[in-house]
Protein backbone atom coordinates (compact mmCIF):
# COMPACT_ATOMS: atom_id res chain seq x y z
CA UNK A 1 0.00 0.00 0.00
CA UNK A 2 1.50 3.48 -0.70
CA UNK A 3 1.56 6.14 1.38
CA UNK A 4 0.85 9.81 0.85
CA UNK A 5 2.09 12.92 2.22
CA UNK A 6 -0.28 15.72 2.70
CA UNK A 7 0.88 19.10 3.27
CA UNK A 8 -2.00 22.25 4.00
CA UNK A 9 -0.66 25.43 4.72
CA UNK A 10 -4.01 27.76 5.43
CA UNK A 11 -4.71 30.51 8.20
CA UNK A 12 -4.18 30.38 11.45
CA UNK A 13 -7.85 30.25 12.70
CA UNK A 14 -8.70 27.08 10.68
CA UNK A 15 -7.18 24.51 12.79
CA UNK A 16 -10.19 23.63 15.37
CA UNK A 17 -12.73 22.43 12.43
CA UNK A 18 -10.28 21.07 10.32
CA UNK A 19 -9.24 18.54 13.52
CA UNK A 20 -12.34 17.74 13.47
CA UNK A 21 -13.39 17.13 9.91
CA UNK A 22 -10.20 14.95 9.47
CA UNK A 23 -10.91 12.99 12.84
CA UNK A 24 -13.93 11.60 11.33
CA UNK A 25 -12.59 10.63 7.46
CA UNK A 26 -10.67 8.29 9.96
CA UNK A 27 -7.04 10.05 9.79
CA UNK A 28 -4.83 8.76 12.53
CA UNK A 29 -2.48 11.38 13.32
CA UNK A 30 -1.49 15.09 12.36
CA UNK A 31 1.80 17.36 12.81
CA UNK A 32 0.79 20.79 13.07
CA UNK A 33 3.37 23.40 12.43
CA UNK A 34 3.42 27.25 13.04
CA UNK A 35 4.84 29.31 9.96
CA UNK A 36 5.33 32.14 8.33
CA UNK A 37 4.82 32.26 4.62
CA UNK A 38 3.02 33.73 1.62
CA UNK A 39 1.60 33.07 -2.16
CA UNK A 40 0.52 34.61 -5.44
CA UNK A 41 -0.47 37.90 -3.69
CA UNK A 42 3.26 37.88 -1.45
CA UNK A 43 1.11 39.24 1.83
CA UNK A 44 -1.19 42.09 0.43
CA UNK A 45 -4.36 42.04 2.44
CA UNK A 46 -7.47 41.29 -0.22
CA UNK A 47 -8.71 44.63 0.52
CA UNK A 48 -5.31 46.59 0.05
CA UNK A 49 -5.12 48.70 -3.30
CA UNK A 50 -1.56 47.46 -4.41
CA UNK A 51 -0.11 44.85 -4.58
CA UNK A 52 3.05 44.28 -1.91
CA UNK A 53 6.83 44.60 -4.26
CA UNK A 54 8.42 42.47 -1.81
CA UNK A 55 7.09 39.33 0.13
CA UNK A 56 5.59 40.12 3.63
CA UNK A 57 5.13 37.20 5.52
CA UNK A 58 2.14 36.34 7.07
CA UNK A 59 1.01 34.39 10.56
CA UNK A 60 0.73 30.66 8.76
CA UNK A 61 0.24 26.67 10.38
CA UNK A 62 1.17 24.36 8.23
CA UNK A 63 -0.87 20.85 9.37
CA UNK A 64 1.45 17.90 7.87
CA UNK A 65 -0.62 14.50 7.07
CA UNK A 66 0.44 10.73 6.14
CA UNK A 67 -2.12 8.84 4.97
CA UNK A 68 -2.77 5.75 2.94
CA UNK A 69 -2.71 6.82 -0.67
CA UNK A 70 -6.14 6.02 -1.14
CA UNK A 71 -7.47 8.22 1.82
CA UNK A 72 -6.15 10.95 -0.56
CA UNK A 73 -9.01 11.98 -2.83
CA UNK A 74 -11.71 11.78 0.40
CA UNK A 75 -9.13 13.91 2.19
CA UNK A 76 -8.73 16.33 -0.12
CA UNK A 77 -12.72 17.10 -0.33
CA UNK A 78 -13.08 17.21 3.24
CA UNK A 79 -10.09 20.01 3.23
CA UNK A 80 -10.89 22.04 0.32
CA UNK A 81 -14.56 21.93 2.10
CA UNK A 82 -13.65 23.09 5.16
CA UNK A 83 -11.03 25.38 4.57
CA UNK A 84 -13.15 27.25 1.90
CA UNK A 85 -14.36 31.17 2.49
CA UNK A 86 -14.09 32.47 -0.65
CA UNK A 87 -11.17 34.70 0.38
CA UNK A 88 -7.91 35.10 -0.37
CA UNK A 89 -5.49 33.35 2.19
CA UNK A 90 -7.83 30.16 2.32
CA UNK A 91 -4.74 28.55 1.55
CA UNK A 92 -3.08 25.29 -0.04
CA UNK A 93 -2.97 21.57 -0.15
CA UNK A 94 0.48 19.43 -1.48
CA UNK A 95 0.57 15.88 -1.79
CA UNK A 96 3.30 13.64 -2.65
CA UNK A 97 4.55 10.22 -2.00
CA UNK A 98 6.33 9.03 0.70
CA UNK A 99 8.75 5.70 0.31
CA UNK A 100 8.62 4.40 3.64
CA UNK A 101 7.24 4.89 7.23
CA UNK A 102 8.30 3.33 10.37
CA UNK A 103 7.14 3.07 13.88
CA UNK A 104 10.49 3.18 15.72
CA UNK A 105 8.44 1.83 18.94
CA UNK A 106 7.36 -1.40 17.49
CA UNK A 107 9.71 -1.51 14.04
CA UNK A 108 6.63 -1.97 12.20
CA UNK A 109 6.57 -0.11 8.77
CA UNK A 110 4.74 1.21 5.63
CA UNK A 111 0.77 1.01 6.05
CA UNK A 112 1.21 -0.95 9.75
CA UNK A 113 2.77 2.01 10.83
CA UNK A 114 0.03 4.31 10.30
CA UNK A 115 -2.52 2.53 12.07
CA UNK B 1 -18.81 33.24 23.08
CA UNK B 2 -22.08 34.37 21.33
CA UNK B 3 -24.62 31.75 21.00
CA UNK B 4 -24.99 30.41 17.40
CA UNK B 5 -28.50 30.31 16.31
CA UNK B 6 -29.67 26.87 15.57
CA UNK B 7 -32.33 25.30 12.84
CA UNK B 8 -35.69 26.25 14.60
CA UNK B 9 -34.33 29.93 14.94
CA UNK B 10 -33.25 30.03 11.54
CA UNK B 11 -36.52 28.70 10.33
CA UNK B 12 -39.19 31.06 12.20
CA UNK B 13 -37.12 34.16 11.11
CA UNK B 14 -37.60 33.00 7.68
CA UNK B 15 -41.45 32.36 8.16
CA UNK B 16 -41.00 35.72 9.97
CA UNK B 17 -39.85 37.44 6.95
CA UNK B 18 -41.42 35.98 4.46
CA UNK B 19 -44.92 36.56 5.62
CA UNK B 20 -46.33 39.82 5.38
CA UNK B 21 -49.79 40.81 5.82
CA UNK B 22 -50.01 41.70 1.81
CA UNK B 23 -50.03 37.91 1.62
CA UNK B 24 -53.51 37.55 3.37
CA UNK B 25 -54.23 39.72 0.87
CA UNK B 26 -53.24 37.78 -1.97
CA UNK B 27 -53.87 35.05 -0.75
CA UNK B 28 -57.58 35.30 -0.45
CA UNK B 29 -58.10 37.38 -3.77
CA UNK B 30 -56.58 34.07 -5.36
CA UNK B 31 -58.66 31.64 -3.73
CA UNK B 32 -61.68 34.06 -4.68
CA UNK B 33 -60.58 33.89 -8.39
CA UNK B 34 -60.24 29.91 -8.64
CA UNK B 35 -61.85 28.75 -5.60
CA UNK B 36 -60.07 25.66 -4.17
CA UNK B 37 -57.81 25.40 -7.18
CA UNK B 38 -55.57 27.95 -5.85
CA UNK B 39 -54.19 25.33 -3.73
CA UNK B 40 -52.36 24.06 -6.94
CA UNK B 41 -51.06 27.59 -7.70
CA UNK B 42 -49.89 27.80 -4.04
CA UNK B 43 -47.58 24.09 -4.66
CA UNK B 44 -46.35 25.16 -7.72
CA UNK B 45 -44.86 28.88 -6.41
CA UNK B 46 -43.78 27.26 -3.49
CA UNK B 47 -41.71 24.68 -5.64
CA UNK B 48 -40.41 27.54 -7.67
CA UNK B 49 -39.50 29.04 -4.56
CA UNK B 50 -37.75 26.25 -3.13
CA UNK B 51 -35.66 25.98 -6.69
CA UNK B 52 -34.47 29.83 -6.47
CA UNK B 53 -33.75 28.82 -2.37
CA UNK B 54 -31.79 25.78 -3.98
CA UNK B 55 -29.47 28.12 -6.38
CA UNK B 56 -29.29 30.95 -3.14
CA UNK B 57 -27.75 28.13 -1.00
CA UNK B 58 -25.26 27.15 -3.67
CA UNK B 59 -24.22 30.75 -4.30
CA UNK B 60 -24.03 30.82 -0.61
CA UNK B 61 -21.72 28.33 -0.65
CA UNK B 62 -19.59 29.62 -3.31
CA UNK B 63 -19.68 32.93 -1.31
CA UNK B 64 -20.03 32.05 1.75
CA UNK B 65 -21.10 35.00 5.06
CA UNK B 66 -21.60 37.95 2.90
CA UNK B 67 -24.29 40.29 4.16
CA UNK B 68 -25.44 41.24 0.63
CA UNK B 69 -26.38 38.25 -0.86
CA UNK B 70 -28.19 39.08 -4.37
CA UNK B 71 -26.31 41.83 -5.27
CA UNK B 72 -22.81 40.14 -4.17
CA UNK B 73 -23.58 37.58 -6.65
CA UNK B 74 -24.93 39.26 -9.47
CA UNK B 75 -21.67 41.10 -9.34
CA UNK B 76 -19.39 38.60 -9.78
CA UNK B 77 -21.56 36.63 -11.97
CA UNK B 78 -22.91 39.30 -14.33
CA UNK B 79 -20.95 42.79 -13.38
CA UNK B 80 -22.17 45.90 -12.75
CA UNK B 81 -24.52 47.09 -15.01
CA UNK B 82 -27.03 43.84 -14.25
CA UNK B 83 -26.24 44.25 -10.58
CA UNK B 84 -27.49 47.68 -10.70
CA UNK B 85 -30.79 46.86 -12.58
CA UNK B 86 -31.50 43.86 -10.24
CA UNK B 87 -30.42 45.51 -6.79
CA UNK B 88 -32.61 49.15 -7.78
CA UNK B 89 -35.10 46.91 -9.44
CA UNK B 90 -35.81 43.95 -7.31
CA UNK B 91 -35.58 46.49 -3.78
CA UNK B 92 -35.52 49.20 -3.65
CA UNK B 93 -38.19 50.23 -6.62
CA UNK B 94 -39.84 46.42 -5.25
CA UNK B 95 -39.81 47.54 -2.13
CA UNK B 96 -40.81 51.33 -2.77
CA UNK B 97 -44.44 49.62 -3.90
CA UNK B 98 -44.40 47.12 -1.19
CA UNK B 99 -44.56 49.45 1.25
CA UNK B 100 -47.19 51.68 0.51
CA UNK B 101 -49.41 48.53 -0.32
CA UNK B 102 -48.71 47.53 3.60
CA UNK B 103 -50.24 50.98 4.83
CA UNK B 104 -53.02 50.42 2.74
CA UNK B 105 -53.66 47.17 4.49
CA UNK B 106 -52.77 49.12 7.63
CA UNK B 107 -55.70 51.96 6.84
CA UNK B 108 -58.53 49.23 5.82
CA UNK B 109 -57.99 47.45 8.75
CA UNK B 110 -58.23 50.25 10.73
CA UNK B 111 -61.39 51.49 8.97
CA UNK B 112 -62.99 48.13 9.24
CA UNK B 113 -62.24 47.84 12.92
CA UNK B 114 -63.17 51.39 14.22
CA UNK B 115 -65.39 52.35 11.46
CA UNK B 116 -64.18 56.03 11.51
CA UNK B 117 -65.00 57.64 8.05
CA UNK B 118 -61.39 58.87 7.58
CA UNK B 119 -60.55 57.60 4.09
CA UNK B 120 -58.46 54.85 4.28
CA UNK B 121 -55.31 56.53 2.75
CA UNK B 122 -55.21 59.20 5.03
CA UNK B 123 -54.65 56.73 7.98
CA UNK B 124 -52.13 55.10 5.79
CA UNK B 125 -49.78 58.50 5.32
CA UNK B 126 -50.34 59.20 8.84
CA UNK B 127 -49.25 55.99 9.83
CA UNK B 128 -46.17 56.39 7.20
CA UNK B 129 -45.31 59.53 8.80
CA UNK B 130 -44.90 58.03 12.02
CA UNK B 131 -42.69 55.59 10.87
CA UNK B 132 -40.56 58.26 8.78
CA UNK B 133 -39.98 60.15 12.27
CA UNK B 134 -39.05 57.36 14.32
CA UNK B 135 -36.68 56.01 12.16
CA UNK B 136 -34.91 59.35 11.68
CA UNK B 137 -34.33 58.93 15.51
CA UNK B 138 -32.01 56.15 14.75
CA UNK B 139 -34.98 53.96 16.79
CA UNK B 140 -35.94 50.66 15.25
CA UNK B 141 -39.20 50.55 17.21
CA UNK B 142 -39.39 46.52 16.48
CA UNK B 143 -36.64 44.98 16.22
CA UNK B 144 -37.14 43.77 19.61
CA UNK B 145 -40.41 42.23 19.07
CA UNK B 146 -40.24 41.38 15.64
CA UNK B 147 -40.14 37.89 16.32
CA UNK B 148 -43.33 37.97 18.74
CA UNK B 149 -45.22 39.85 15.24
CA UNK B 150 -44.07 37.28 13.19
CA UNK B 151 -45.16 34.86 15.60
CA UNK B 152 -48.10 35.99 16.39
CA UNK B 153 -49.05 36.09 12.40
CA UNK B 154 -47.96 32.99 11.42
CA UNK B 155 -49.24 31.37 14.42
CA UNK B 156 -52.80 33.06 13.95
CA UNK B 157 -53.17 32.08 10.39
CA UNK B 158 -52.46 28.65 11.19
CA UNK B 159 -55.27 28.57 14.02
CA UNK B 160 -57.67 30.33 11.99
CA UNK B 161 -56.87 28.21 9.24
CA UNK B 162 -57.00 24.97 11.05
CA UNK B 163 -60.00 26.15 12.90
CA UNK B 164 -62.11 26.81 9.48
CA UNK B 165 -60.67 23.88 7.90
CA UNK B 166 -62.12 21.26 10.57
CA UNK B 167 -65.42 23.22 10.62
CA UNK B 168 -64.88 24.39 14.34
CA UNK B 169 -65.68 27.91 13.82
CA UNK B 170 -68.79 29.84 15.55
CA UNK B 171 -70.20 30.98 12.08
CA UNK B 172 -72.02 29.41 9.35
CA UNK B 173 -70.77 27.29 7.14
CA UNK B 174 -71.46 27.84 3.67
CA UNK B 175 -72.10 25.47 1.48
CA UNK B 176 -70.16 25.82 -2.32
CA UNK B 177 -68.47 24.36 -4.71
CA UNK B 178 -64.23 23.51 -3.79
CA UNK B 179 -63.43 24.87 -7.00
CA UNK B 180 -64.20 27.42 -9.18
CA UNK B 181 -63.19 25.75 -11.95
CA UNK B 182 -62.10 21.94 -13.01
CA UNK B 183 -59.02 22.81 -15.37
CA UNK B 184 -55.90 22.36 -13.70
CA UNK B 185 -53.77 24.90 -16.13
CA UNK B 186 -56.31 27.64 -14.29
CA UNK B 187 -54.56 27.18 -11.35
CA UNK B 188 -51.35 26.77 -13.28
CA UNK B 189 -51.89 30.20 -14.76
CA UNK B 190 -52.59 31.99 -11.01
CA UNK B 191 -49.22 30.77 -9.78
CA UNK B 192 -48.16 34.56 -10.34
CA UNK B 193 -50.49 35.08 -7.79
CA UNK B 194 -49.64 32.97 -5.49
CA UNK B 195 -45.85 33.92 -5.58
CA UNK B 196 -46.13 36.71 -3.22
CA UNK B 197 -46.89 34.25 -0.75
CA UNK B 198 -43.59 33.02 -0.91
CA UNK B 199 -41.06 35.47 -1.82
CA UNK B 200 -38.17 36.50 0.42
CA UNK B 201 -36.58 33.54 1.49
CA UNK B 202 -33.43 35.26 0.15
CA UNK B 203 -33.59 37.21 3.36
CA UNK B 204 -32.40 34.25 5.29
CA UNK B 205 -29.06 34.90 3.50
CA UNK B 206 -27.44 37.61 5.87
CA UNK B 207 -28.59 36.01 8.96
CA UNK B 208 -25.34 33.01 7.74
CA UNK B 209 -22.75 34.14 9.59
CA UNK B 210 -24.78 33.89 12.76
CA UNK B 211 -26.07 30.15 12.06
CA UNK B 212 -24.50 27.33 13.77
CA UNK B 213 -23.61 24.51 11.19
CA UNK B 214 -24.54 27.32 8.65
CA UNK B 215 -23.76 24.93 5.82
CA UNK B 216 -26.76 22.34 6.74
CA UNK B 217 -28.98 24.77 8.50
CA UNK B 218 -29.39 27.67 6.21
CA UNK B 219 -30.59 25.39 3.39
CA UNK B 220 -32.59 23.39 5.31
CA UNK B 221 -34.36 26.39 6.91
CA UNK B 222 -35.05 28.11 3.51
CA UNK B 223 -36.80 25.07 2.56
CA UNK B 224 -38.43 24.02 5.81
CA UNK B 225 -39.58 27.63 5.51
CA UNK B 226 -41.17 27.51 2.44
CA UNK B 227 -42.70 24.24 3.09
CA UNK B 228 -44.53 25.24 6.69
CA UNK B 229 -45.82 28.55 4.64
CA UNK B 230 -47.19 26.53 2.08
CA UNK B 231 -49.02 24.18 4.44
CA UNK B 232 -50.24 26.90 6.73
CA UNK B 233 -51.58 28.51 2.78
CA UNK B 234 -53.32 25.88 1.87
CA UNK B 235 -55.03 25.60 5.51
CA UNK B 236 -56.26 28.92 4.65
CA UNK B 237 -57.35 27.86 1.39
CA UNK B 238 -59.35 24.80 3.21
CA UNK B 239 -60.71 27.41 6.48
CA UNK B 240 -61.85 29.85 3.26
CA UNK B 241 -63.48 27.12 1.56
CA UNK B 242 -65.45 26.43 4.44
CA UNK B 243 -66.56 29.66 5.95
CA UNK B 244 -66.70 32.11 3.53
CA UNK B 245 -68.28 32.45 -0.19
CA UNK B 246 -65.83 33.07 -3.33
CA UNK B 247 -67.90 35.83 -4.50
CA UNK B 248 -68.21 37.88 -0.89
CA UNK B 249 -64.52 37.07 -0.68
CA UNK B 250 -63.71 38.30 -4.25
CA UNK B 251 -65.82 41.39 -3.21
CA UNK B 252 -64.24 42.41 -0.26
CA UNK B 253 -61.83 45.12 0.27
CA UNK B 254 -60.13 43.34 3.36
CA UNK B 255 -60.95 39.60 2.61
CA UNK B 256 -59.20 38.33 5.40
CA UNK B 257 -61.11 40.02 7.97
CA UNK B 258 -64.26 39.46 6.21
CA UNK B 259 -63.30 35.50 6.65
CA UNK B 260 -62.16 36.61 10.29
CA UNK B 261 -65.98 37.48 10.96
CA UNK B 262 -67.14 34.80 9.29
CA UNK B 263 -65.47 32.13 11.18
CA UNK B 264 -65.75 33.47 15.14
CA UNK B 265 -67.71 36.74 14.82
CA UNK B 266 -66.80 39.93 16.37
CA UNK B 267 -63.33 38.03 18.05
CA UNK B 268 -62.42 36.43 14.75
CA UNK B 269 -62.93 40.11 13.37
CA UNK B 270 -61.15 41.94 16.31
CA UNK B 271 -58.15 39.30 16.27
CA UNK B 272 -57.28 39.09 12.32
CA UNK B 273 -57.56 42.77 13.01
CA UNK B 274 -55.37 43.59 15.33
CA UNK B 275 -52.67 40.94 13.94
CA UNK B 276 -53.42 42.67 10.32
CA UNK B 277 -52.21 46.23 12.14
CA UNK B 278 -49.47 44.89 14.20
CA UNK B 279 -48.06 42.93 10.82
CA UNK B 280 -48.41 46.15 8.58
CA UNK B 281 -46.69 48.14 10.96
CA UNK B 282 -43.59 45.99 11.59
CA UNK B 283 -43.23 45.24 7.92
CA UNK B 284 -43.56 49.02 6.82
CA UNK B 285 -41.09 49.88 9.53
CA UNK B 286 -38.69 46.86 8.76
CA UNK B 287 -39.23 47.72 4.90
CA UNK B 288 -38.22 51.47 5.42
CA UNK B 289 -35.37 50.45 8.21
CA UNK B 290 -34.04 47.80 5.72
CA UNK B 291 -34.11 49.34 2.55
CA UNK B 292 -32.55 52.89 3.81
CA UNK B 293 -29.71 50.44 5.15
CA UNK B 294 -29.08 48.73 1.77
CA UNK B 295 -29.33 51.93 -0.14
CA UNK B 296 -26.63 53.06 2.23
CA UNK B 297 -24.74 49.88 2.01
CA UNK B 298 -24.67 50.18 -1.87
CA UNK B 299 -23.67 53.80 -1.84
CA UNK B 300 -20.77 52.63 0.12
CA UNK B 301 -19.91 50.51 -2.60
CA UNK B 302 -20.37 53.53 -5.29
CA UNK B 303 -22.96 51.77 -6.52
CA UNK B 304 -25.74 54.56 -5.87
CA UNK B 305 -25.30 58.39 -5.11
CA UNK B 306 -23.15 59.23 -2.05
CA UNK B 307 -25.54 61.35 -0.04
CA UNK B 308 -27.25 57.83 0.96
CA UNK B 309 -24.44 57.37 3.07
CA UNK B 310 -25.25 60.95 5.28
CA UNK B 311 -26.33 59.54 8.92
CA UNK B 312 -28.07 62.03 10.99
CA UNK B 313 -26.82 62.56 15.13
CA UNK B 314 -28.51 58.97 15.76
CA UNK B 315 -26.62 57.55 12.85
CA UNK B 316 -30.10 57.20 10.92
CA UNK B 317 -29.37 57.60 7.06
CA UNK B 318 -31.91 60.51 7.38
CA UNK B 319 -31.56 61.58 3.57
CA UNK B 320 -32.05 58.08 2.43
CA UNK B 321 -34.80 57.82 5.07
CA UNK B 322 -36.68 60.64 3.65
CA UNK B 323 -36.31 60.09 -0.10
CA UNK B 324 -37.96 56.94 0.82
CA UNK B 325 -40.40 57.97 2.91
CA UNK B 326 -41.66 60.37 0.72
CA UNK B 327 -41.75 57.91 -2.01
CA UNK B 328 -44.08 55.93 0.00
CA UNK B 329 -46.07 58.71 1.38
CA UNK B 330 -46.75 60.35 -2.54
CA UNK B 331 -47.89 56.56 -3.51
CA UNK B 332 -50.00 56.34 -0.47
CA UNK B 333 -51.88 59.53 -1.14
CA UNK B 334 -52.87 59.24 -4.38
CA UNK B 335 -55.83 56.73 -2.61
CA UNK B 336 -54.48 53.08 -3.78
CA UNK B 337 -55.97 51.98 -0.56
CA UNK B 338 -58.18 49.58 -2.79
CA UNK B 339 -58.06 45.73 -3.14
CA UNK B 340 -57.62 46.17 -6.82
CA UNK B 341 -55.10 48.47 -6.84
CA UNK B 342 -53.47 46.81 -3.70
CA UNK B 343 -53.52 43.00 -5.94
CA UNK B 344 -51.79 45.06 -9.25
CA UNK B 345 -49.31 46.83 -6.84
CA UNK B 346 -47.95 43.63 -5.74
CA UNK B 347 -48.12 41.65 -9.51
CA UNK B 348 -45.70 45.03 -10.84
CA UNK B 349 -43.70 44.06 -7.51
CA UNK B 350 -43.94 40.17 -8.26
CA UNK B 351 -42.09 41.02 -11.59
CA UNK B 352 -38.85 42.76 -10.28
CA UNK B 353 -38.91 39.91 -8.00
CA UNK B 354 -39.26 37.19 -10.53
CA UNK B 355 -36.25 38.97 -12.57
CA UNK B 356 -34.29 39.29 -9.17
CA UNK B 357 -34.89 35.20 -9.15
CA UNK B 358 -33.99 34.37 -12.73
CA UNK B 359 -30.44 36.36 -12.37
CA UNK B 360 -30.30 34.86 -9.22
CA UNK B 361 -30.29 31.35 -11.58
CA UNK B 362 -28.11 32.13 -14.24
CA UNK B 363 -25.52 33.56 -11.78
CA UNK B 364 -25.41 29.97 -10.26
CA UNK B 365 -24.73 28.58 -14.08
CA UNK B 366 -22.34 31.29 -15.09
CA UNK B 367 -19.89 30.64 -11.63
CA UNK B 368 -20.26 27.12 -11.97
CA UNK B 369 -18.69 27.57 -15.64
CA UNK B 370 -16.45 30.00 -14.00
CA UNK B 371 -15.70 28.17 -10.96
CA UNK B 372 -16.36 24.40 -12.08
CA UNK B 373 -13.70 23.08 -9.51
CA UNK B 374 -14.54 25.80 -6.54
CA UNK B 375 -15.14 23.65 -3.37
CA UNK B 376 -19.00 23.81 -2.66
CA UNK B 377 -20.74 22.56 1.03
CA UNK B 378 -24.23 22.40 -0.95
CA UNK B 379 -24.21 21.88 -4.97
CA UNK B 380 -27.80 21.40 -6.50
CA UNK B 381 -27.76 18.01 -8.43
CA UNK B 382 -28.45 17.14 -11.99
CA UNK B 383 -26.41 20.04 -13.49
CA UNK B 384 -28.22 22.62 -15.07
CA UNK B 385 -31.63 20.82 -15.13
CA UNK B 386 -33.24 22.08 -11.94
CA UNK B 387 -31.67 25.93 -12.45
CA UNK B 388 -32.94 25.42 -15.61
CA UNK B 389 -36.43 24.53 -14.56
CA UNK B 390 -36.38 27.67 -11.95
CA UNK B 391 -36.09 29.66 -15.01
CA UNK B 392 -38.24 28.83 -17.16
CA UNK B 393 -40.61 29.08 -14.06
CA UNK B 394 -40.11 32.60 -13.92
CA UNK B 395 -40.18 33.31 -17.43
CA UNK B 396 -43.77 31.43 -17.14
CA UNK B 397 -44.98 33.39 -14.18
CA UNK B 398 -44.31 36.84 -15.78
CA UNK B 399 -46.01 36.45 -18.93
CA UNK B 400 -49.02 35.14 -17.14
CA UNK B 401 -48.48 37.30 -14.45
CA UNK B 402 -52.38 38.42 -14.70
CA UNK B 403 -54.73 36.16 -16.38
CA UNK B 404 -56.71 39.55 -17.33
CA UNK B 405 -55.29 40.18 -20.67
CA UNK B 406 -55.53 44.07 -20.08
CA UNK B 407 -54.53 44.28 -16.20
CA UNK B 408 -51.05 41.86 -18.07
CA UNK B 409 -50.13 44.48 -21.04
CA UNK B 410 -50.25 46.92 -17.88
CA UNK B 411 -48.28 45.09 -15.05
CA UNK B 412 -45.83 44.83 -17.80
CA UNK B 413 -45.81 48.36 -19.47
CA UNK B 414 -45.22 49.88 -16.24
CA UNK B 415 -42.18 47.32 -15.71
CA UNK B 416 -40.75 47.84 -18.94
CA UNK B 417 -40.62 51.56 -18.33
CA UNK B 418 -39.06 51.46 -14.67
CA UNK B 419 -36.51 48.64 -16.49
CA UNK B 420 -35.60 50.93 -19.20
CA UNK B 421 -35.22 54.00 -16.83
CA UNK B 422 -33.31 51.50 -14.39
CA UNK B 423 -31.07 50.66 -17.23
CA UNK B 424 -30.63 53.72 -18.36
CA UNK B 425 -29.40 54.76 -14.94
CA UNK B 426 -27.47 51.63 -14.51
CA UNK B 427 -25.78 52.52 -17.83
CA UNK B 428 -24.70 55.87 -16.81
CA UNK B 429 -23.47 55.11 -13.25
CA UNK B 430 -21.50 52.20 -14.43
CA UNK B 431 -19.53 54.11 -17.35
CA UNK B 432 -18.71 57.32 -15.40
CA UNK B 433 -19.61 56.73 -12.09
CA UNK B 434 -17.62 53.16 -11.63
CA UNK B 435 -15.73 53.19 -14.16
CA UNK B 436 -16.40 49.79 -15.53
CA UNK B 437 -17.34 47.73 -18.23
CA UNK B 438 -20.97 47.38 -18.24
CA UNK B 439 -21.37 43.57 -18.35
CA UNK B 440 -17.55 42.18 -16.80
CA UNK B 441 -18.22 40.35 -13.92
CA UNK B 442 -15.39 41.14 -10.32
CA UNK B 443 -13.67 38.15 -9.68
CA UNK B 444 -14.81 36.28 -6.26
CA UNK B 445 -12.16 37.36 -4.45
CA UNK B 446 -12.93 40.85 -5.28
CA UNK B 447 -16.18 40.97 -4.37
CA UNK B 448 -15.62 39.10 -1.26
CA UNK B 449 -13.26 41.62 -0.03
CA UNK B 450 -15.25 44.08 -0.66
CA UNK B 451 -16.93 43.37 2.27
CA UNK B 452 -14.07 44.36 4.57
CA UNK B 453 -14.82 47.53 5.70
CA UNK B 454 -11.04 48.72 4.89
CA UNK B 455 -11.87 48.05 1.64
CA UNK B 456 -13.48 51.49 0.66
CA UNK B 457 -11.62 53.87 3.31
CA UNK B 458 -8.33 52.64 1.84
CA UNK B 459 -9.93 53.47 -1.71
CA UNK B 460 -11.07 56.83 -0.91
CA UNK B 461 -7.68 57.70 0.86
CA UNK B 462 -5.73 56.51 -1.99
CA UNK B 463 -8.21 58.64 -4.38
CA UNK B 464 -7.74 61.51 -1.72
CA UNK B 465 -4.71 61.31 -2.15
CA UNK B 466 -4.70 61.31 -5.77
CA UNK B 467 -6.60 64.10 -5.89
CA UNK B 468 -4.31 66.15 -3.74
CA UNK B 469 -1.20 65.68 -5.74
CA UNK B 470 -2.94 66.47 -9.03
CA UNK B 471 -4.20 69.72 -6.99
CA UNK B 472 -0.82 70.40 -5.92
CA UNK B 473 0.51 69.77 -9.57
CA UNK B 474 -1.92 72.19 -10.87
CA UNK B 475 -0.41 74.97 -8.29
CA UNK B 476 3.31 74.36 -9.43
CA UNK B 477 2.54 74.63 -12.89
CA UNK B 478 0.34 77.71 -12.20
CA UNK B 479 3.50 79.28 -10.87
CA UNK B 480 5.72 78.33 -13.26
CA UNK B 481 3.35 80.02 -15.91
Amino acid sequence: MTISRVEIVTSMSKLEDLRIELSKVGVTGMTVLQALGCGVQKGAMEFATKENKIMELLPKQMIILYVPAEKVPKIEDVVKKCLYTGHIGDGKIFVSDVTDVIRVRTGEDGADALT
Amino acid sequence: MEKKLGLFSVVSTGVGLIVATTCLMSLCQGAASIGGMFIVSIVLACALNMITAASLAELNALMPNLTGGLAQYTLAGLGPFVTLVSMVGGYIVCNALMAPSEGAMFGLAIKELTGVGIPASVISVALTAILIVINLFGVDMFAKIQNVVAFLLIGSLLLLGVIGAVGAGTGAEVSQSFALTDNVMDGVNMAAAAFWLFIGVEFIIPIAKYVDNPRRNIPLGMFLSLGIICVIQIVMVLGLYHYTGWSALAASDTPHILYGISLLGNVGKAWIGLVTVLAAISTQNSVINSITKICYGMAKMNMLPSLFQKTNRRGAPYIGILIYGTVILLIEATGLASASSLSFMILVASVFWMVSYIISHINLLVLRRRLPKAPRTFKLPFGPVIPLIGIAGMVYMVVNISTDPAQRAAILTIDAVIFVILAIYAALWSKFKLRMPLFQPLSLEKVMAMEHPAYFQLRQEAARKQREQREKERQVQSHSV
